[in-house]
């Protein structure tokens, strides 16, 4: 009965089809009723607490919903709780509908004409509370708040950390041919309040965001070479990372945001060099015949991961931060480019070049347990979500377009992440407080 | 240098070509040339007349230049000795079947071989700057083997008088 009640719900929602696949592992049911709100109260732009309380429940089911870990029920109006049962839900028709956590919540207004927004997260099997969380924000930043109500669901029920009060830098891309232009910008994880970092310049790729997305190193070609630059993301303030003319690309912070590994020309050869992030000279860290590039810190800033073609074909190497101890990680037919390491050090991520085009994947930080996780022919440039248990990656159309889509590591289908101009190279924060 | 300097003279003074005998001529260290007034455009015409092509070509992913590639460099060469005016972008390019980062250095070293071989035949350094696109200007697109091929090159643009 519990079962085909929850089925029930399921096709109401139109659930991805992967959710009630046999062999997938089943995505945790949370009900979200209605967020409440004290007493309804006008606010000085039109809106209303009521109104917006509505609005964040929607945003809080989306969000969760972009996962493949939670399963969203509602938001239904009928399921409204007044304010005193926010903090004292009824469980038994949660558990009835084989719901297993229950999100409630609030929005209400401040004499200062700002917002409180509180969250609960409660196991409905157990009746305890897993979680609470109060936000105080502007009337105009309740996105925010919403966000931070969904993380704390997804960090109360997975145990990870959570991922949507965070941002996604990529390149927004428009025309086409030698008039393409290619700008840094910036969007919240779910898509939306996009930012445009270059403004002037007409081209850039590979943007990196520093851990607390307030700065993004990226390859601009101003002037005609490429060479990495900073923006600061607040006041859009710009600086190169080195002062020579030397081709540079391919900038990654260290998890401290103190150092910069990057790729720089030495004559015919690609080496990888660290920089201070605040500047000074640059250290080079290989010294291999070829390409060595897309190197990515561990979280721990104790070792580098990256690519060289030294042995003919681009594989994966590590290396300690200081260049010593290079050794082979990758050994499996196929080029293996563009390593990622995860935040939480276990595993990396990987672009691989084989017959059939270009796809992502991941193994473990040893270099074992490859696997593919999407079909390409034309998918690269994977970047760790923070939670470590997603992607997201680059995928050219067969008409040349690019578009950003995420992907799970448990291998259900990667969903596109709407963004307003054609997207690329994207790269995903960490959680800013 | 003085290596390559003399390396670059005796392979000028073995050429037997109408093309060679105008190099010495207009040599290096000749007296300058009076400036050319007319537009970079025009120049650029008369460039890919005179040598045949602004666009050199390689395989798969390596910056090895082939028979063809070397003659129309050494056509570009003998022409860009004459027009010491002339400021020149090296400019290369990998296919999109390469990932962003090491399509960039393929580019890049794909224009600094085209660099050193244009010095070799005697070029002023100074001349020529080099650069890499990677896969971001496509000259065709899509991902058969013939976009790809298009798309691995190296095309040498006259950016601008010097003077």
């Amino acid at each position: 009965m519990k079962l085909a009640l929850t089925l029930f719900g399921a096709a109401l929602l139109a659930a991805p089809a992967s959710a009630q696949d046999p062999g997938q592992p089943a995505a945790a049911v949370i009900a979200i009723p209605p967020l409440s709100t004290p007493n309804d109260v006008k606010l000085a732009d039109g809106s209303s607490t009521l109104a917006i309380a509505w609005q964040a429940t929607q945003l809080i089911a989306t969000d969760l919903r972009a996962t493949s870990e939670l399963y969203p029920v509602g938001p239904d109006q009928k399921d409204f709780y007044s304010f005193p049962e926010v903090t004292a839900p009824g469980f038994p028709r949660w558990r009835a509908k084989g719901v297993k956590a229950l999100l409630t919540g609030f929005v209400q207004a401040r004499a200062d004409g700002r917002l409180t927004v509180g969250c609960y997260v409660y196991d409905v099997a157990k009746g305890r509370e897993l979680g609470r969380k109060g936000f105080v924000v502007a009337a105009a930043d309740w996105r925010r708040a919403a966000h931070k109500c969904s993380g704390l669901a997804y960090s109360s029920v997975t145990g990870a950390p959570d991922i949507f009060d965070t941002r996604i830098t990529f390149v927004a891309e428009s025309g086409s041919g030698a008039a393409r232009t290619k700008k840094v910008a910036m969007v919240d994880s779910d898509g939306t309040n996009q930012l445009v970092l270059t403004k002037e310049d007409a081209f850039a790729i590979t943007p990196r965001l520093s851990p607390g997305a307030q700065t993004v190193a990226f390859t601009s070609f101003l002037g005609g070479t490429p060479h990495i630059e900073l923006v600061d993301v607040a006041d859009g303030r710009r600086r190169s990372l080195l002062s020579g003319s030397q081709i540079s690309f391919s900038p990654s912070f260290s998890s401290d945001g103190q150092r910069i590994a990057f790729s720089m020309l030495q004559g015919i050869n690609t080496d990888i060099h660290v920089a201070g992030s605040a500047g000074g000279a640059a250290q080079r860290l290989t010294t291999a015949p070829g390409i060595d590039t897309s190197p990515s810190f561990s979280p721990d800033g104790q070792q580098i991961v990256f690519e060289s073609d030294r042995s003919g074909t681009s594989q994966l190497y590590v290396m300690n931060a200081d260049g010593s101890g290079q050794r082979r990680l990758t050994f499996a037919s196929g080029w293996y480019s563009a390593p990622e390491w995860s935040p939480d050090g276990k595993s990396i991520a990987f672009t691989r070049r084989a017959a059939d085009g270009l796809r992502i994947g991941f193994m473990t930080a040893d270099g074992s347990g490859a696997k593919i996780l999407s079909s390409g022919p034309s998918d690269e440039g994977a970047h760790w979500a923070p939670s470590s248990r997603e992607l997201v990656f680059q995928r050219t159309g067969a008409d040349g377009r690019n578009a950003i889509y995420r992907v799970s590591l448990d291998g259900q289908d990667p969903r596109r992440v709407e963004t307003a101009q054609d997207g690329s190279d994207p790269d995903w924060s960490g959680v800013s407080e | 240098m003085i290596a390559r300097l003399a390396i670059a003279a005796a392979v000028i003074a073995a050429l037997a070509t109408p093309g060679a005998a105008q190099v010495r001529r207009g040599s290096v260290a000749a007296a300058p040339q009076p400036p050319k007034l007319f537009g970079i455009d025009l120049l650029r015409q008369e460039f890919r007349i005179a040598t045949g092509t602004d666009t050199v070509f390689f395989g798969g992913s390596s910056a090895g230049l082939g028979t063809p590639a070397k003659a129309a460099l050494r056509a570009q060469a003998a022409w860009l000795r004459h027009h010491p005016e002339v400021v020149v972008s090296i400019e290369g390019h990998a296919e999109a079947g390469d990932t962003r980062d090491h399509a960039l250095a393929v580019g890049a070293r794909r224009a600094q071989e085209v660099r050193d071989y244009l010095i070799l035949f005697g070029v002023p350094p100074a001349q020529l700057t080099a650069t890499s696109w990677g896969k971001e200007r496509v000259a065709v697109a899509g991902t058969s083997e013939a976009a790809f091929a298009a798309n691995r090159r190296v095309q040498v643009i006259l950016v601008r008088l010097a003077i």
